[in-house]
């Protein structure tokens, strides 16, 4: 029992070490979160809106969420209730008048309108993030026939937070005869796909 | 029996280094590194073994920081390359710039740096590495912070500190007396026949124990806001409203784990801006004020508050939290087109390119007017002047004398083919300059386009405030961790393990010989010395007190 009593080893080497790990990690995570103070216009170059990749997304009968109940005042200054449309199936499509995909999918939806138009499916648009001016010379242009709800705030999409919200713009809902959200297409339509989706929604017994 | 134990044992045997040998389960205790048993298993070096040896480099201190190094190299070309998420209008610029090098740098998730699989294994193997190095370490730490000082050596006049003295005390009182004093001074004891061992600084090893686990917490924190934050941008002009919806924000950065239906269901309303400037004085036009008078409902269809958001006083809804990062002015046109209509009649958010005098620069675009696309592009002058070389400029950022100054263009603006565009950028590809007179016009004035395109009218102008919204459910815990990094590293600095023994022996007859030694950790801060002396010399003195009473007071030795 010669040896002299020792601590345990933590070699100071070590714990310079790890201060120095420390420091760095914190250079790190500060240089990540320090953003929001500075005085910099991030938009300048930005896109002004988020684009979404496409994506289609039909949901089966049984696992369908309500849509929330909306009022709301359509560009031409009706009254709009979604709730009163029940018995029809719903498209409900999310545009704004600068955004070039929505310039792209109106005339498909234009069609659309009048391809179903027998049928009991209305259409509605939403006009977000958007001027009144600009949004009816659009439906001017491509002739639209259906009504859309003025919406500068984004509060349809609001209202459609715990459900399947759109998340970007343009995004259209399909809703079902019962007042179910049954698809979602998120960015530029598709004529063929929108067309076979909303007809299998409409063949869905709800 | 013993031979199916072992081939049970086999695959642990490799880990542990030390249980198969029937001699090394005694000594379990020792480090594998120093049993001689663990060095004939390390001869044998199995799948298991190579795994062990891979854990060992990937949880040492040395790996650590090379892949800090590397995570730093690794987001070097996300600042160098346009990347899609923040700049898609830039990747596609870079495409056409560099049609041969672009399509391989995208191959390489080069337009994506922070998404990419390999940046993600640097960060994962990272994070690993720490917590394989930091956890155990931490568990060693708490491990050691509760055990019980030792038992005090045989020859304590080995120690770097060591004194002896007789006393008149029998060795039995001796050591009462000295666990008494020992206690009172608040050190952890340890008695034994003939010695008494008392440990204190407990506090370095907390102190170390806090830092380590203080360090995890911070991985986990930024862990936390990586996976379910969320950054967002918004330019909202006066008088409009928007709703923390991916749709209605301009830039939008979400965590990995988060999607639409986790973002806080607020909207906010910019009820008006003001801007105040130094309007004298060398400082003359720096900004002396900003207040963005705001209304917000916390869900759809809620009350809603008011709130004055101003630089560095963040709007907070449900943790969420709102800053005013920018301003600037959106003047409102009204553009009707060959036909009569109006076809456009809005604010257009202008973009500051210089502060002194908030010269802006935007881009009006009217899609819907007949029989042409029109598309105008120009400058705001907050208060405009003439240089002396007749250039136009803004003398002051306050709206004193606004004008604008636009260029006029008709054609195709590209926006019908669906390819998204910037509504900050007019792409002039497919169309042609009008030839109107360059005149800056004050508000109420119109341009007249030539061959009967419409007209424009610039109607007066309106602020906007540009707001970042970020939901980072890690900053709270990483503040903390920090802190509580920084308190750990602090105290097991300044603090010091010191171990103090004494021994006392019968010298035969009824006095007894007192044995003090100390020891310290001899990296720690100085000062031991000093206490080690005025610890012994306090206790020769309580002997010698409680000795008087039974024998006339003798000094000396």
């Amino acid at each position: 029992m010669t040896r002299l009593p020792n601590f345990a080893r933590t070699p100071k080497a070590s714990t310079v070490a790890m201060a120095a790990l420390f420091g760095a990690a914190m250079l790190a995570v500060t240089s990540c979160s320090g953003g929001p103070i500075a005085a910099n216009n991030p938009l300048s170059s930005g896109n002004s809106f988020v684009s979404g990749s496409y994506s289609s997304q039909y949901i089966p009968p049984g696992s369908r969420s309500a849509a929330p109940a909306i009022t709301a005042t359509t560009l031409t200054g009706q009254r709009f209730s979604l709730a009163a449309e029940r018995g029809s199936v719903v498209v409900l499509n999310f545009w704004g008048s600068w955004c070039a995909p929505c310039r792209g999918e109106a005339p498909r939806l234009a069609a659309l309108a009048t391809y179903f138009r027998h049928d009991p499916v209305s259409f509605v648009g939403d006009d977000v993030h958007d001027y009144a001016t600009a949004a009816l010379a659009f439906e001017h242009t491509f002739n639209v026939s259906y009504p859309s709800l003025n919406d500068p705030g984004s509060q349809v999409a609001l209202a459609f937070h715990s459900t399947l919200p759109p998340t970007a713009i343009p995004s259209t809902l399909v809703i079902d005869r019962g007042g179910k959200i049954a698809a979602r297409v998120i960015g530029e339509i598709q004529y063929n796909g929108l067309r076979a989706l909303i007809a299998k929604v409409l063949a869905d017994r709800s | 029996m013993t031979t199916q134990d072992t081939t049970q044992n086999a695959p642990e045997a490799v880990t542990e280094g030390t249980a198969t040998e029937v001699t090394a389960t005694e000594g379990t205790m020792a480090a594998p590194g120093t049993d001689p048993a663990a060095g004939q298993q390390k001869a044998r070096f199995g799948p298991v073994g190579w795994l062990r040896w891979f854990w060992r480099q990937l949880t040492s201190m040395r790996t650590a920081l090379v892949l800090l190094f590397l995570l730093a190299l690794a987001s070097i070309p996300g600042s160098v390359l346009p990347q899609q998420g923040i700049d898609p209008a830039a990747v596609s610029q870079y495409y056409s710039e560099h049609p041969a090098l672009a399509p391989i740098l995208a191959k390489l998730s080069g337009f994506d740096v922070f998404g990419a699989p390999w940046f993600a294994a640097v960060y994962i193997l990272l994070f690993t590495s720490l917590a394989g190095c930091v956890l155990p370490r931490a568990f060693r730490l708490a491990r050691s912070a509760r055990q019980p000082p030792p038992k005090a050596p045989r020859h304590l006049g080995r120690l770097p500190q060591a004194t002896s003295f007789p006393s008149e005390l029998a060795p039995a009182r001796v050591l009462e007396s000295a666990a008494g004093m020992l206690g009172k001074r608040r050190f952890r004891l340890r008695t034994g026949d003939g010695w008494v061992s008392a440990e204190k600084g407990y506090s370095h090893e907390i102190g170390n124990l806090l830092f380590h686990v203080a360090l995890l917490g911070l991985l986990v924190s930024v862990a936390l806001g990586g996976l379910f934050g969320y950054k967002g941008n918004r330019l909202l002009v006066e008088g409009d409203t928007f709703a923390n919806t991916p749709t209605a924000l301009d830039v939008f950065h979400p965590g990995r784990l988060v999607s639409a239906t986790d973002l806080a269901p607020f909207s906010l309303t910019l009820r008006r801006f003001d801007a105040t400037y130094i309007t004298s004085g060398s400082q003359r036009g720096e900004p002396a004020s900003f207040n963005a008078e705001l209304s917000y409902a916390k869900q759809y269809g809620g009350p809603t508050h008011g709130y004055d958001l101003r630089v560095n006083h963040p709007l907070n809804v449900d943790g969420v939290q709102v800053f005013l990062i920018g301003h600037g002015y959106a003047p409102v046109f009204k553009v009707t087109d060959g036909s009569g209509r109006v076809v456009f009649n809005q604010p257009v958010p202008f973009i500051p390119i210089e502060q002194s005098g908030l010269t802006s620069e935007g881009v009006i675009k009217a899609p819907d007017a007949s029989p042409e696309q029109l598309g105008f592009s120009g400058v705001f002058l907050p208060t405009e002047y003439v240089t002396p070389v007749g250039q136009l400029a803004s003398a002051f950022p306050a709206a004193e004398q606004p004008r604008v100054s636009l260029v006029s263009y008709a054609g195709n603006l590209g926006e019908n083919g669906g390819e998204s565009q910037s509504v900050y950028n007019l792409d002039t590809a497919q169309m042609r300059m009008l030839d109107v007179a360059p005149r800056p016009l004050a508000p109420g004035q119109s341009i007249t386009l030539p061959h009967g395109l419409g007209t424009l009218t610039f109607t007066g102008y309106r602020q906007w405030a540009s707001l970042a919204i970020t939901y980072d459910p890690g900053q709270v815990p990483a503040l903390i961790s920090a802190l509580a990094a920084l308190a750990g590293l602090v105290m097991s600095f300044l603090m010091r393990r010191r171990r103090i023994f004494v021994r006392a022996t019968s010298d035969g007859g009824d006095r007894a010989l007192v044995e003090v030694a100390g020891l310290t950790r001899s990296d720690a801060a100085g000062g031991f010395e000093a206490e080690f002396a005025e610890l012994t010399q306090a206790f020769h003195e309580a002997l010698e007190a409680g000795g008087a009473g039974a024998r006339v007071k003798s000094k000396g030795e």
